[in-house]
């Protein structure tokens, strides 16, 4: 046995003059954080440029989103609860990704696990925590199950996924709307509500995510389930064999068909996933609180669906790196309901978000082409 | 099915079907050209979407500013350029992921269009309808294709536009050359990666003016939900029509005939769940490309970067 | 005028067409081109010689606009260009007949051959074009066919027309007879003769096959590792002697023999080699298996085939014959519509992800990048794709021990990297094709299906590849070897078989081999005697 052996690496070139290494090793480094620095500063400013034309003060609107997301009382545990569904649909999206799919539909996803998470919330019966449990899980089916109709069509029909998952986002909107508007489904019995207004009845109370009070900040305890749960896929996608043949598909999928990966199996199962998070999402939504108020009401998603698949975006397939991302992001949009006061278009969060998705987009991007590039010419060389 | 037979025949019968079929199937068809070029370029451009919304918002602030509509649909094009060069360039120049770059568009400008839009609330109005002599008079088909606002009538030179300049130029030929096989194309000297950039700009173009068509030809004011992922079903009617612009447009014309449904089956006196009708477009959208798309060939470079020397 | 230039010889012309004057090309570290000095008169075939990785496509993508050189002149008709673009090289009168990758098969004929000129579109007026110098040179192409439609010598053709539509008066050919019968090769160089001679062409024959260049050309260049290292007229070369320029040392192994394309001196170099099958299983069988293609006409149509264990049967046929479609039957890419399978006497279901893999059948297949890595995956991984569960427990896989057996097959079949850890696509071609080699072999399987293994490698790296072949074999796996060169399997396949339109046509022991007769069966006609 020669496990204990510590990793040594023979083939490894010999360096030549070891100070020099480091300098172009610094130098490199240097480069790669000037440009991504240099590529969020664009992004900025030209959004500080667009407060500037409306006849906002940017400074002041940086404050308003420092103390709508943090500095206020009881902000950032708002915030990190807003963040807790943005971190499942990323890190969903995450999944799908890595099989090489695009999933731009985590919207309808998460409105339809919400709406059929809420009829289980309302209509099980058995002791809360159960119900709740139980709640959650229908809701990560439900939100599989939409994202599999794309699935189906891809794998059977060739249907490409980016344009049916999107084209399901309105369907979904809509069956979801169809049943807010029925007391058999999820509408709440007249008693309930004010006469024209279209929400469910509220969720049990022994049904919803415990909530955790810390420095005068509330939060849902799904934070930690959340934080659990990035290292479990972490850990799944990085370390084992199913997450090696996801990845062996996501960039080639024909080498992959031959080396025994079906993309009916595995990447069903990356779409599945990426949906069913999406609608644990929406389930989290329903029952934590933070968004709603343990009511169903239409728009219910908020666009949570697509902000979390921006962080899965910018994450690049990294699923460690969507828990800081979603919090950047939470932050925009917690901070952004202290903007009133600035006189300043709340709207203003959503173009920072996707311009700064756009910036971070560049620097990989020409890293990605000089790396080839002289990979390449090493290779021209030679042939 | 006796109903259902019934209720087509009665929608069949009425002239507003048809108008508003030839308005949505228009609406679809600007879109849907330049959507095809750039797709057959080797770019599946989703960002299409963003370009309708930014040309209905741009052509509302030209109108706005100038009382014309002509201004208002050329800033709508301009408009529709500026969204294209951005996608171009990120995902043809630096190789960025195309449906990213198209996805993170779309978000951005329908943030962009709302913020604006409060902040500078531009007035806007229909264009007036232009009735073309003898040939409106044409029961039922007649209202539907020449008796529409005039920027309607923009979309027929465009149709045999883009046939010539995608199948009888030589700049058409090259084109389709970069979007089948890109190797080939750059090794007979073809910079592909700067055709692939201008059918991006073309499909900018076209979904501009078809934004600017939406605003100032059918709705008249702007608001930010207008677009309503009609981008989206473009494409699938070029899908639908196995990226042919002859199929393209047969696929705009079914398409907008199902939108025009939602419309016309109420005011025909048939009770229809408002949910079902909203859905109704993009249901049958989903299945008819479910049937169809398996038959079809798309250009076999679609959606794959083109880096020299790189296979 | 420099010096360099009287060493042509008598036959040159006093301004050659073109002269290129010291050019010199490097990517990155590595010297493609050092001070080359290369001269193409008028009237003449000008062959240049040298392995894969000689310099001589990167010097010839110099004279096309293709790459540009980082120092040197470039002279035409003795006045000094320069050549940005294939434009411009088309603009002085340069034209290339490319090797692969320059026609687009959704486009018709005279689509493609009007690609990447400028001016309007004049469809009359290509189609005309066309049909005159299909005329002219007999070529026989029809206009207005999908090239998708055509047969491989036929694209050729089109390569050649696409070529000579400007009129050019230097013609480079690369590599102009891989996809080519014996017959289709000679009826090209006919077309070749009449240019050069009734129109005062100019004409650069690229190749690394000695024969082809002894018989087809007027006057010999032969680089090596980026360097001229000898020009002479052909009627003073010798096969030998060229072959020792080109490799730098005595050729004296069969294998080199072989991937220098001397037929010849393998023939006579020949050495039985015993077959010990006798064993009843072949380790192959196929049984009338009928492959179809999206369009409903047959990739195979009703191919027979065994391999038995500790052989290598030699496939040959020009390519778009069945081949794709075989190498994709066997890696389980697409289903068969009739017809059988079975490796070692087990049936084996197509078409379902890893099935062939699991039976034990290892492949390399022609496009590696296609089907046979992960471009953006590491050396390891590419090592372990099919076998990961070899390295993993319990569903969870150890980076280290993963690192540590590839380290083990790094060492053993020679792969030049960084390390486990480095990016596939980091490697060079030669190095690539040892991973998939590796990683195929150490699946221990019962077929090895090499379907172009040493296309495109230089001679080092062919000589190690068909020593492993060949020890595979000796080790009992059934060995199917596709190959379009005829050489190859001379020298490798103890059987070799015809394939034609999807069926195999033909078979013949190694010994008993009749390259007339090899070459009309290749070319369709023979099917009948076959089997006499």
């Amino acid at each position: 046995m020669t496990t204990q052996e510590p990793q040594a690496d023979p083939v490894e070139p010999a360096a030549p003059g070891g100070r020099a290494v480091i300098y172009s090793k610094a130098r490199e480094a240097g480069v790669v954080a000037g440009l991504y620095l240099s590529s969020v500063a664009v992004a900025l400013i030209v959004s500080a440029a667009l407060v500037a034309i409306t006849g906002g003060s940017w400074r002041e609107v940086f404050s308003a989103l420092l103390d709508g997301s943090l500095r206020a009382p009881g902000r950032w545990g708002d915030t990190l609860g807003v963040a807790v569904p943005l971190v499942f649909v990323g890190v969903g999206t995450v999944i799908g990704g890595r099989a090489g799919l695009i999933n731009i539909g985590q919207e309808g996803q998460l409105t339809f696990g919400a709406a059929v998470a809420m009829y289980a919330g309302l209509n099980l019966f058995g002791p809360g925590p159960f119900a709740l449990v139980a709640m959650l899980l229908i809701g990560l089916a439900a939100g599989a199950f939409w994202a599999g109709i794309a699935g189906v069509l891809l794998y059977w029909r060739r249907v490409p996924e980016v344009l049916t998952t999107l084209l399901l986002v309105t369907v979904g909107a809509q069956v979801v709307g169809f049943a807010l508007q029925r007391q058999w489904l999820l509408l709440a019995p007249i008693e309930g509500r004010s006469s024209r207004n279209i929400v469910s009845e509220q969720l049990d109370p022994s049904r919803r995510i415990g909530r955790i009070e810390l420095f005068g900040n509330e939060f849902p305890i799904s934070v930690f389930f959340a934080l659990a749960f990035v290292v479990v896929v972490a850990v799944v996608l990085g370390r084992t064999t199913w997450g090696f043949k996801l990845r062996m598909l996501g960039r080639n999928a024909r080498t992959a068909q031959r080396a025994g990966v079906s993309e009916w199996r595995y990447g069903m199962a990356g779409l599945l996933l990426s949906g069913g998070f999406a609608g644990l999402a929406g389930s989290v939504m329903v029952a934590g609180g933070d968004f709603g108020n343990f009511r169903l009401v239409p728009g219910f998603a908020v666009n949570i669906g697509f902000d979390g698949l921006l962080v899965a975006l910018v994450a690049r397939q990294r699923p460690l790196l969507v828990v800081p991302l979603a919090l950047v992001f939470a932050a925009l949009r917690t901070g952004s309901g202290f903007l009133a006061a600035t006189g300043v278009e709340r709207e203003i969060t959503q173009i920072v978000q996707s311009l700064l998705v756009l910036a971070l987009l560049v620097p990989p991007a020409i890293l990605f082409i000089r790396e080839r590039r002289r990979a390449l010419a090493a290779m021209t060389a030679r042939t | 099915m006796e109903a259902l037979f019934s209720a087509l025949a009665d929608v069949f019968g009425t002239d507003v079907t048809y108008s508003s079929a030839a308005r949505f199937a228009a609406l679809l068809a600007f879109c849907a050209l330049g959507e095809t070029i750039a797709e057959r370029a080797g770019t599946l451009n989703i960002s299409t979407e963003a370009m309708i919304l930014a040309g209905a918002f741009a052509a509302a602030v030209g109108f706005d500013m100038t009382d014309r509509v002509t201004i208002g649909l050329l800033f709508a094009m301009a408009a529709g350029l500026v969204i294209a060069i951005v996608h171009a360039n990120l995902s043809h120049r630096l190789t960025a992921n195309t449906f990213v770059v198209g996805l993170t568009l779309n978000i951005l400008v329908l943030g962009l269009a709302t913020f604006l839009n409060r902040n500078l609330e531009p007035y806007s109005k229909r264009a007036h309808v232009f009735e073309v002599p003898v040939l409106s008079d044409i029961p039922l088909l007649g209202p539907a294709l020449f008796g529409q606002s005039w920027p309607f009538y923009l979309i027929y030179p465009l149709i045999p536009l883009s046939f010539w300049l995608l199948y009888r130029t030589r700049w058409g030929l090259e084109v389709r050359a970069v979007g089948e096989n890109p190797q080939a194309a750059d090794v007979s000297g073809i910079d592909v990666n700067k055709r692939r950039r201008q059918g991006v700009y073309l499909s900018g173009l076209t979904s501009g003016l078809g934004g600017g068509y939406l605003l100032l030809g059918q709705v008249g004011l702007f608001e930010e939900q207008i677009v309503g992922g009609r981008g989206f079903i473009a494409i699938a009617a070029l899908i639908f029509g196995g990226w042919t612009l002859r199929g393209a447009v047969a696929g705009c014309l079914l398409f907008g005939a199902v939108d025009s449904f939602r419309l016309s089956l109420p005011t025909v006196g048939y009770e229809v769940t408002a949910e079902v009708l909203q859905a109704l477009p993009f249901v049958v959208t989903i299945a008819t490309v479910a049937v169809f798309a398996h038959r079809t060939r798309q250009p076999a470079a679609l959606a794959q970067p083109f880096i020299r020397g790189l296979t | 005028m420099s010096d360099t230039l009287d060493e042509a010889g008598a036959g040159a012309d006093p301004v050659p067409a073109i002269h290129l004057h010291g050019i010199d090309k490097r990517f990155g570290a590595i010297v493609a081109c050092d001070n080359v000095e290369l001269c193409l008169s008028r009237g003449r075939i000008h062959g240049i010689l040298g392995e894969n990785g000689a310099g001589k496509s990167t010097l010839m993508k110099i004279v096309i606009g293709l790459v540009s050189p980082d120092g040197g002149e470039v002279h035409i008709d003795g006045t000094r260009r320069f050549i940005r673009d294939p434009l411009d090289a088309a603009r002085y009168g340069i034209g290339m007949v490319h090797q692969h990758f320059s026609l687009v098969e959704a486009l018709t004929v005279w689509e493609n051959v009007i690609l990447g000129e400028a001016g309007s579109l004049d469809r009359k007026a290509a189609r005309r074009r066309v049909i005159d110098i299909s005329e002219h040179y007999g070529l026989g192409v029809d206009p207005d066919a999908r090239v998708a439609d055509l047969p491989a010598g036929v694209r050729q053709r089109v390569e050649i027309i696409k070529c000579l539509r400007r009129d050019p008066d230097i013609i480079i050919f690369d590599e102009p007879t891989s996809v080519l019968t014996p017959a289709e090769s000679e009826q090209l160089f006919a077309v070749l003769r009449t240019a050069v001679q009734d129109e005062n062409k100019a004409v650069a024959l690229i190749s690394h096959k000695l024969d082809e260049v002894l018989h087809s050309t007027d006057e010999i260049t032969i680089m090596r590792a980026g360097s001229v290292v000898a020009h002479l007229e052909t009627s003073d070369a010798t096969a030998a002697g060229l072959a020792r320029s080109m490799v730098g040392r005595e050729v004296s192994l069969r294998s080199e023999a072989a991937a220098l394309g001397l037929v010849e001196e393998i023939e006579a170099l020949s050495e039985h080699h015993e077959v010990t099958s006798s064993e009843a299983v072949p380790a192959l069988s196929m049984k009338d298996v009928v492959v179809r293609g999206s369009d409903g006409s047959s990739a195979l149509d009703g191919l027979t085939l065994e391999v038995p264990a500790g052989t290598i049967v030699g496939v040959a046929g020009v390519e778009g014959n069945g081949q794709a479609a075989l190498t994709e039957v066997l890696s389980s890419l697409s289903p068969i519509a009739e017809g059988t399978i079975s490796v070692a006497g087990r049936p084996v279901v197509s078409g379902r992800a890893g099935a062939m893999a699991r039976a034990g059948v290892a492949v390399i297949p022609a496009d590696r990048h296609d089907s046979g890595c992960v471009l953006d995956m590491t050396v390891a991984e590419n090592l372990f794709l099919i076998d990961i569960e070899h390295v993993a427990n319990m569903g969870f896989y150890d980076q280290a021990n993963m690192n540590r057996r590839a380290h083990e097959l790094i060492e053993e079949f020679e792969i030049q990297t960084s390390g486990p850890g480095a990016p596939f696509f980091t490697l060079s071609g030669g190095n690539q094709q040892r991973v998939v080699l590796a990683r195929e072999l150490s699946a221990d399987p019962q077929v090895l299906l090499a379907d172009q293994p040493t296309h495109g490698l230089d001679v080092g790296a062919i000589e190690y590849i068909s020593g492993r072949l060949r020890k595979v074999a000796d080790d009992g796996v059934g060995v199917l070897l596709i190959s379009s060169e005829l050489e190859e399997l001379l020298h490798l396949a103890d059987t070799i078989v015809v394939l034609f339109r999807g069926r195999i046509v033909g078979q013949m022991a190694r010994d008993e081999v009749d390259l007339e007769r090899l070459g009309m069966l290749m070319g369709g006609a023979a099917e009948v005697g076959a089997g006499e």
